[in-house]
């Protein structure tokens, strides 16, 4: 019932949260000076033409009628029209995402399947070179900008080795982006560079400290193996920070997947919020904020509801 | 089990582990996509960083109709009279027009056209009642139109009247220069397919809807609201009808563009390549990227890049550069309160000129990828239309100069930055409302994102600093220094802007004929400093309506001695980059792009 009363409290709690998004940013968008119309139509646009985009856009009317609006078409689901992509801010997302998903999720499991066994036999070799090593490494993977790291592997690997495109894959559908494993290579690796020293540093303190622990030495005195100290007991316990650090990591996903969006011509959620913001395509920006604000609240909102899954000691919004 | 033999396993594993994921990896590989077509069938072409193709309709809005999906329909319906500079000077092409002749009559107020016989894709004649269908739809929607400008096309014209199916006259309003009539209106006609398009929605049938004003709104909705679904263009009915050498394929919402020929095609330039793809980039970083692995064939790359020629040249390239039909330049707000009445002197703006060292630009940020450019005729091709005033540059760079010209009319230097010390209106005084104690200090709002631009006006803020003018650089995105600089009065809180720049890529990009009529004009609906100068106005006038030679020439000198604004270099359009073999075209310096002029020469 905790668990219950619990989960519709942060719902709730996560609808506020995007309400009060959604009046920020439409505001501060809105206190942009000169409006959106000149930029949208170019230099080479009349008085005319730019008094008629703004009528056809509604943004001749006062901004609270505007928003209200917004708020209406938005709970009809309809999220309004691209000022310049001449689309549907919902399909535009709907073709998007799909894609930024294919790349976060695989970057994060790619860059977690590597953090959590090196970050444990970190721990488990504390302060020996291949601690060392690997502590070196990290820092600098994680002092290394993502542009910077893609377009060494670019540099490498397509163009001086050729194994691999330096596109992402093309299409248009998300069967045809899986169709091409190797134009997602290099992508998902320079996503998941940073995870991997980020998440392996997380890994290895979780690790240390859990070694440290009453019951690892009581397990270590009933007879217990390393190999089963660690996989049975420390592995689960370790993980409870990584996850929780997993679900408040999902805006950073989305600002690393904008990056290797750009540099691997993908064109995915990133990407669309990036240029929407250059452009001032004020619906396709909302629209976007929407998506990261509910992904991020989700994110939280999982990442809670794991730890507890995982950690029983974690009482529900009291980890 | 000890750690030392649980490592021993570990390492087995991790490097099984390694040598599957090598294996998948390289499995991965043999999909590798994207590569050069290297076949004479195909071609790779790099549509500009950050722009997907979105509209097919050659008639459309401003927000619709920018130059690349201009480009796209223009290979598909082409225009009546194609006047550009696809045959290496600015120019009517009639090979790739669908009219053979413009017969202006002696008093300049109509012409006569000649049609081609010429078809449409399905077969059908290509007749005036095209040419009337377009004429009758603008007429009605013209403020949606893109390219209408009050007191132009269609409002300088008085009828449309069929002679007989390829032949019409257009009639004006008054006398006007045959040159610029053809070059800037007559080449907007488009003619449509009005046995497939005239129709209210897409269950009514085709028929003479148009020639009704209810009508052809209706029509306009309809095709308009058609072209919003980007995901019908390769299977919808409605665009399969074409005039020009290609149709499209495959129209994918995320930008790539694949053209195939007309088989039916009739005209002039008829398609050299079977399948034309056009790609779009999300970086310019990215399509470089692309270019160097041979993922395209036509592409570009950034003028920085410029020293990797050699390199390109070692992957079967060569290295092209794109000039632009354009002026660069930076507009004054002389209605800014602060600097407004610094700006309306002639002395002012002379002393700002000669502070820019627009060969020394040219040569340090550019790479020699501009032109200087002195006036308001482009220089980066030769043309009839540049004055000897403008060409020798009437104000060349020397700050020394530019410092006398201030200490000359009642400003001293103070801490390095020029103080009027002598207001009024006298010979030696600082002029009307400049008042006591004014900083020459001014602001540019310039165009963010480019390395280039922000170097060169780093440079500029340098020798301006010579002179002992304080010129401040904020920045922002290009579409919001449009936003950010309109056209205002002195009481308005955006009229806070005392200078713009969004010249990255070229401030003006002119039609064929290079009047300056929205730049210059004091109406002029892109005037955005709000200049005045009632000799200009009547010499801009003359240049559109006066068939004299000497018209544009004038014009020319005119404001390469007035300085409405600060003349920059012209950056070229694009640094192209393009596959050893590809040939038989001219890069149009009106920046459009020409598939059915490429072709493979070996």
């Amino acid at each position: 019932m905790a668990t219950v009363w619990y989960l519709v409290r942060r719902v709730a709690q996560a609808v506020l949260v995007i309400f009060l998004v959604t009046i920020v940013v439409f505001g501060l968008l809105h206190a942009l000076p000169g409006g959106p119309a000149r930029g949208i139509l170019g230099a080479q646009a009349t008085a005319q033409q730019i008094a008629a985009f703004n009528h056809e856009q509604g943004l001749d009317k006062p901004l609270v009628a505007q928003y209200f609006y917004y708020l209406r078409t938005l709970l009809h689901g309809d999220l309004g029209t691209s000022y310049t992509l001449n689309e549907p801010v919902s399909a535009l997302i709907v073709q998007r995402l799909p894609r930024t998903l294919v790349l976060t999720v695989l970057s994060a499991v790619l860059g977690l399947l590597l953090a959590i066994p090196v970050g444990m036999w970190q721990a488990v070799r504390r302060n020996k070179p291949f601690d060392y090593a690997m502590t070196a490494l990290s820092f600098v993977a994680y002092a290394t900008p993502v542009y910077f790291f893609g377009l060494v592997l670019v540099l490498v690997f397509s163009q001086a080795l050729r194994w691999f495109p330096s596109q992402a894959p093309q299409g248009d559908t998300l069967g045809q982006v899986l169709s091409d494993p190797a134009g997602l290579v290099l992508p998902v690796v320079a996503g998941a560079a940073s995870m991997v020293a980020v998440f392996s540093r997380y890994m290895r303190a979780a690790t240390l400290e859990n070694l440290s622990e009453d019951y690892v030495r009581t397990a270590r005195a009933g007879g217990a193996g390393q190999r089963a100290i660690l996989l049975r007991h420390v592995f689960r316990n370790s993980l409870t920070p990584v996850v929780a650090m997993l679900g408040y990591y999902v805006p950073v996903l989305f600002g690393g997947a904008l990056v290797v969006e750009q540099l691997f011509n993908y064109p995915g959620m990133g990407l669309l919020f990036w240029s929407a913001a250059q452009s001032s395509d004020y619906p396709v920006l909302l629209g976007c904020v929407l998506v990261i604000s509910v992904a991020t609240v989700v994110g939280t909102l999982l990442a809670d509801i794991v730890q507890r899954i995982i950690d029983p000691r974690v009482v529900a919004g009291n980890s | 089990m000890s750690l030392g033999r649980m490592g021993v396993r570990r390492r087995w594993a991790v490097a099984g582990a390694a040598a599957v994921a090598a294996s998948a990896l390289l499995a991965g590989c043999t999909g590798a996509s994207g590569s050069s077509s290297a076949s004479a069938d195909e071609i790779n072409y790099a549509l500009p960083p950050n722009f997907t193709p979105n509209w097919l309709l050659p008639i459309g809005t401003a927000a619709h109709l920018n130059t690349n999906n201009s480009s796209i329909a223009g290979a598909m319906w082409e225009p009546l009279v194609a006047y550009d500079g696809s045959t290496g000077k600015v120019a009517w092409n009639k090979k790739g027009s669908i009219a053979t002749a413009a017969d202006f009559a002696a008093d300049g107020r109509s012409v006569q056209i000649t049609l081609g016989d010429r078809h449409w894709s399905d077969g059908t004649a290509i007749t005036s009642r095209d040419v009337q269908f377009w004429y009758n739809l603008i007429t009605v929607n013209k403020k949606q139109y893109a390219s209408y400008s009050p007191g132009k096309a269609p409002d300088n014209w008085t009828s449309l009247k069929v002679i007989d199916d390829r032949h019409f006259t257009i009639t004006f309003d008054q006398s006007y220069n045959p040159q610029w009539m053809l070059a800037d209106e007559l080449s907007l006609i488009r003619p449509l397919p009005q046995h497939k398009w005239d129709k209210t929605s897409a269950s009514a049938k085709v028929s003479d809807a148009d020639k009704t004003t209810a009508g052809a709104k209706k029509v306009w909705s309809y095709l308009n609201t058609a072209a919003k679904d980007i995901s019908k263009y390769a299977s919808s009915p409605l665009w399969k009808t074409v005039s020009g050498p290609y149709t499209v394929k495959s129209f994918a919402t995320s930008g790539k563009v694949v053209l195939t020929p007309n088989k039916k095609y009739d005209g002039g330039e008829k398609a050299n390549i079977a399948t034309v793809n056009l790609l779009p980039f999300t970086t310019a970083t990215a399509e470089t990227n692309a270019l160097r692995a041979g993922q395209v064939d036509y592409g570009y790359i950034d003028p920085s890049d410029l020293d990797q020629k050699e390199s390109f040249a070692s992957r079967g390239y060569s290295v092209k550069p794109w000039a632009g039909w354009a002026i660069t330049y930076m507009p004054y707000n002389f209605n800014n309160p602060t600097m407004g009445p610094v700006f309306r002197q002639l002395y002012a703006r002379q002393a700002i000129q000669r502070s820019i060292d627009q060969k020394g630009l040219v040569k340090a940020i550019f790479n020699g990828t501009a032109t200087p450019g002195y006036g308001p005729v482009p220089q980066g091709q030769k043309s009839d239309y540049v004055s000897a005033v403008q060409a020798s540059n009437p104000y060349p760079f020397d700050t020394a100069a530019a410092s006398k010209l201030l200490t000359d009319h009642g400003w001293t230097k103070q801490n390095g930055v020029m103080v009027c010390t002598r207001p009024g209106t006298g010979s030696n005084q600082c002029g009307a409302g400049v008042k006591r104690g004014t900083t020459f200090a001014m602001e540019v709002l310039s165009q963010s994102g480019s390395s280039v631009t922000d170097n060169e006006m780093s440079a500029i803020q340098s020798s301006l600093a010579k002179t002992g003018i304080k010129f401040s650089i904020r920045t922002a995105p290009v579409n919001s220094v449009l936003s950010q600089t309109p056209q205002c009065t002195a009481s308005q809180s955006i009229c806070k802007w005392q200078l713009s720049y969004f010249g990255t890529a070229g401030s003006w990009y002119f039609p064929a004929f290079p009047t300056g009529d929205r730049l210059f004009a004091s109406d002029g609906g892109s005037n955005f400093g709000n200049y005045h100068n009632a000799e200009v106005d009547r010499l801009v006038n003359k240049t559109t309506t006066s068939d004299d030679p000497k018209a544009m020439q004038e014009y020319s000198a005119a404001l390469a001695k007035d300085l409405p604004v600060i003349w920059l270099p012209e950056p070229d359009y694009q640094i192209s980059v393009v596959k050893d073999g590809l040939g038989g075209f001219s890069q149009d310096s009106l920046a459009n792009f020409h598939p059915a002029q490429w072709k493979w020469t070996k």
